[in-house]
């Protein structure tokens, strides 16, 4: 059983009166929130939940509009979870996720500002890398970087720093969903926790996280925010 | 030719560029830091000749010592600081390190022997510090301060005589002190200690990682969540490590870790660092307490 989650519950000063860049349409009139998880083999998830937040879909009409774009995208298994008030870091937002939809088992987090195709997600902890090198124009201080060894088991994961030129392309998976709810409670109390903090911490646990292999990669984001 | 570079013991630190090498000349001027310029090139220069698997020691080429100036001339080695080499560290490299560090003290541990350190030690200290205390402006009027060097002093009195290794201790093995070069480890400024034991290394290594000491020193911007939870776990690893092999440890770590960071109040004069240090004396003492009604 594996669920997919994507967190859209940051909220920004600029949200205030500008609909959140994942809620935008693109050219074919999908959501961008949407279309990011599109390249993703679907067939293999048993549930997919967009993370939002009520003061975003009272002023936008977010449900509604995202119901709608399910529909068309013909995503069955496409819920919408409204969280009451926003969360400190997408860690948070994932894991309130679980909580309130009594998740359990893999879950697949799939960052809301980009895309990637992936032919297939393994049942195993792992995150979804890409070369810098296939990127024509590259954003370095908003990416995280993972280092793999050569047998590809990944030995790193860090913020902004360029240890390695894959970087993390914005998809994650965990085995177990109350393993990943046990290491957001051990750091909750940290400003500023990234995914990328959650999956070192397990990997000094002796946590194995291998690389998901992704083509197509697409980066819509222009800052660096959390969903 | 020579570069300047910032240390932080006080001594003027010198790269110099000699018949195609690089050394390090570290000096001082003051004539009351001679000799423990001097015990402290000694101890290096001992410590340089013993195998420590991935832990090294520079080499110490020469001394040259007068009466109001003492200058070491020694091995220049090509490494990053602590955080620098922490923000980058893949998980193996962590493990590498608390593999070291174990191995490193244990090593000391087999060099030192069972001795009874006579409680007086502890309260001679004790005495040194309130003492320090009442002259240091900044705390001599701090009823907090005061207070808890009370509750302290109390404390070391019930500790009572200690038995524990003692024979060979680095002295200030902070991470500040350690130059890391991949999966080598490079200990610098060797320090005498009031107790010349292991215990007293593993005190100085967790001031840095349960207390993230030597971070209040650091001025450029790091990921502290990183940080913290590597810190945390090689915090953990020791300290399991320790707990399961000796009654020592358990025994004295945390009144000699007390002591420790008494010590460094006792010097205290940034305001920040001082309330700091008085919520982590205040949470030392508090801990020995409970213990001893537990």
């Amino acid at each position: 059983m594996m669920t997919l989650i994507v967190p859209i519950a940051a909220n920004k000063d600029e949200y205030a009166h500008k609909l959140p860049q994942p809620f935008r349409l693109d050219e074919e009139g999908v959501m961008y929130c949407v279309r990011a998880i599109t390249g993703l083999p679907l067939n293999e998830i048993d549930d997919i939940y967009f993370v939002i937040l009520r003061d975003h879909d009272e002023r936008f009409m977010l449900k509604d509009q995202l119901t709608m774009q399910f529909r068309r995208q013909k995503l069955t298994k496409a819920h919408v979870t409204i969280l009451d008030k926003p969360t400190n870091s997408q860690v948070e937002t994932v894991a309130r996720a679980i909580e309130v939809n009594g998740i359990t088992g893999m879950v697949f987090i799939k960052d809301a500002d980009c895309y990637f195709t992936a032919d297939e997600v393994l049942p195993q902890n792992g995150v979804a890398i890409y070369a810098l090198e296939n990127l024509p124009i590259v954003d370095p201080q908003h990416k995280s970087y993972v280092a793999v060894d050569d047998m590809f088991y990944v030995t790193n994961i860090i913020e902004k720093r360029v240890v390695s030129h894959f970087f993390s392309a914005g998809g994650y998976c965990f085995e177990d969903a109350q393993e990943f709810c046990s290491y957001y409670e051990k750091l909750k109390n940290h400003k500023s926790l990234y995914l990328s903090h959650v999956i070192y911490s397990m990997l000094l646990d002796k946590k194995i996280f291998r690389p998901i292999l992704i083509d197509d990669y697409q980066d819509w984001s222009v800052t660096n925010m959390h969903y | 030719m020579k570069l300047d570079i910032q240390g932080h013991s006080g001594c003027d630190i010198v790269i110099v560029h000699e018949d195609n090498d690089l050394f390090i000349h570290k000096s001082t001027h003051d004539p009351g830091y001679v000799p423990r310029l001097v015990n402290q090139a000694n101890k290096q220069i001992v410590a340089s000749k013993i195998e420590y698997q991935n832990i090294r020691v520079p080499k110490v080429f020469d001394v040259e010592k007068s009466d109001s100036s003492a200058t070491i001339k020694m091995e220049y080695i090509y490494s990053r600081n602590y955080i620098e080499h922490f923000e980058q560290a893949g998980f193996e490299q962590i493990k590498y390190l608390i593999g070291a560090i174990k191995y490193f003290i244990d090593l000391e541990i087999n060099n030192s022997q069972m001795q009874t350190v006579p409680s007086r030690i502890l309260t001679d200290k004790m005495a040194d510090v309130a003492r320090k205390v009442e002259k240091n402006d900044h705390l001599k009027d701090d009823a907090e301060a005061q207070e808890l060097v009370r509750l302290s002093s109390e404390v070391m009195n019930s500790v009572g005589d200690m038995v524990m290794p003692v024979g060979m201790c680095h002295g200030d093995l902070t991470f500040s002190n350690i130059l890391f070069n991949g999966n080598n480890y490079y200990l610098i400024d060797f320090l005498d200690s009031f107790i010349e034991s292991p215990l007293l290394d593993i005190v100085k290594i967790r001031q840095d990682t349960a207390y993230l000491w030597s971070t209040l020193m650091y001025n450029k911007p790091f990921d502290k969540v990183r940080l913290s939870i590597i810190s945390e776990k090689i915090d953990t690893a020791i300290d399991e490590y320790f707990t399961g092999k000796y009654q020592w440890y358990r025994e004295y770590y945390m009144p000699l870790q007390l002591m420790n960071f008494l010590r460094i109040l006792q010097y205290g004069h940034d305001d920040k660092v001082i309330a700091y240090l008085k919520r982590v004396i205040s949470s030392q003492i508090a801990f020995i307490n409970n213990s001893k009604t537990a």
